[in-house]
């Protein structure tokens, strides 16, 4: 019976074992992701050059993933900030262009995304939510790289950079970091989670109302 | 000399990449940029084991480099000294943690995060165990290629094809790592990881003088652009 009165804030905030494991495997599959968009990224950031500069801040989206997807699945304070940070790391130890810059990009985008969840208190899970949070993201990350990397542009071009990385993040990470975590949660990886949890509910509904 | 680095405390070695973005941050004309960037490359001469592999990190960044010179170029004024300054800068701030990165054995961070820095023991031994499992991962990759391909769901050599055949490739590693990561989570608690009380570590975490006499020249070398610009 003790196990049954437990409180609600500490059922929300104690890590599981499940939770820690699954942010750090979350988080070192994606950094592989991560990786491979590095690589592709110097491809087509060469071709936006040629178009328009600002616009390589369309494909960034991608970057900010591990935050949202880390948030929306384990669904605790820190999640968010710890798949993308591990992400970040794993994705600067197998090497990339940036040094060690993109573990400081992975802090910032991390904490964008855990914000956004902070805000609606760990309890709001859904498409909008996860928009908000790549948006935050990746708002946060397009101002360091005003800094770190782009400080020479005129503001005008830096605004637009803005502008293409929050779009970038609303709709690749934000929209499709969703997508993604209801597709992972179908294939029954996450019933350990409030999303699985979630898929099953949704699927015994619709066999009593037909609902789709 | 040249074993220093190979040999050096992993925190030690991403205490200086990073270090070097704060150096990059004084970097605003050519002058400190080529006071800054041969500071770097002066001590990579005198304690990296081959230049070759420093090389190879440099080709990378240097696409990187010169996209950013070009977009300054056109975004900041037409400036050349400016562009080419831009360039630089982000040599100094990714080059030494590029290079230094490769360096860094995973389990040794851990047991350093964990003794050294005295982060909390369970998500450091988390993040270790995920890392192990990295090997693991790439065969994984390997498998679901090969099955993929011998039921005929291979790509073509269109671009778009691949795209979607890493997509889905990407989703079958995900599923993969979770399950994983399930499964190896039940083990850990049946062998008490939930709730041990008083941990101890399977490999010791010592610092050494070197490590000492490194982060200090990291910390020197990022001092150096502060002081001439």
């Amino acid at each position: 019976m003790a196990e049954a009165i437990r409180s609600r804030t500490s059922a929300t905030t104690r890590y599981r074992t499940v939770d820690l494991v699954t942010v750090a495997m979350l988080g070192v599959a994606l950094g592989v992701v991560f990786w491979g968009w590095n690589q592709l990224f110097a491809v087509v950031s060469g071709t936006a050059l040629f178009a328009f500069p600002p616009s390589s801040g369309l494909i960034c989206g991608v970057w900010l993933l591990g935050g949202v997807v880390g948030g929306l699945v384990v669904r605790k304070p820190g999640a968010a900030v710890g798949t993308e940070l591990v992400a970040a790391t794993v994705s600067a130890l197998l090497g990339n262009q940036w040094g060690m810059s993109v573990v400081v990009s992975g802090l910032i985008q991390g904490f964008g995304a855990e914000l956004v969840f902070a805000v609606f208190l760990y309890r709001r899970w859904g498409v909008v939510v996860a928009a908000l949070a790549g948006a935050l993201a990746g708002a946060g990350e397009a101002v360091y790289e005003w800094f770190a990397y782009y400080a020479d542009w005129s503001f005008g071009y830096q605004l637009v950079y803005l502008a293409f990385f929050v779009v970038s993040g609303a709709l690749v990470a934000g929209v499709g970091g969703w997508a993604l975590v209801r597709a992972l949660a179908s294939t029954g990886a996450l019933d350990a989670f409030g999303p699985g949890r979630d898929y099953h509910a949704r699927t015994a509904v619709s066999a009593d109302h037909d609902q789709a | 000399m040249r074993r220093l680095v190979p040999a050096a405390n992993p925190l030690v070695l991403l205490a200086m990449g990073t270090l070097a973005i704060v150096a990059s941050f004084a970097v605003r004309d050519l002058r400190t940029a080529a006071v800054a960037l041969g500071a770097y490359v002066l001590a990579g001469a005198l304690l990296l084991p081959s230049p070759r592999f420093a090389l190879a990190r440099f080709a990378a960044i240097a696409v990187a480099s010169v996209s950013l010179v070009s977009s300054t170029w056109w975004l900041g004024g037409r400036d050349l000294e400016v562009a080419l300054t831009a360039g630089l800068r982000i040599v100094v701030l990714a080059l030494p943690g590029a290079v230094l990165a490769a360096f860094v054995d995973p389990s040794r961070l851990a047991d350093q995060l964990g003794q050294r820095l005295r982060l909390p023991a369970r998500p450091v031994v988390a993040f270790a165990a995920a890392m192990q499992r990295f090997g693991a991962l790439r065969e994984t990759w390997g498998q679901l290629d090969r099955t993929r391909r011998a039921r005929g769901y291979g790509p073509t050599r269109n671009p778009l094809s691949r795209g979607r055949h890493a997509a889905s490739l990407a989703f079958a590693l995900l599923v993969s790592a979770l399950r994983d990561a399930a499964r190896m989570s039940v083990a850990m608690d049946a062998r008490g990881f939930a709730g041990a009380q008083t941990r101890t570590w399977a490999e010791p975490a010592p610092w050494t003088r070197a490590d000492t006499g490194l982060l200090a020249l990291g910390v020197v070398l990022a001092a150096v652009p502060w002081l001439v610009r």
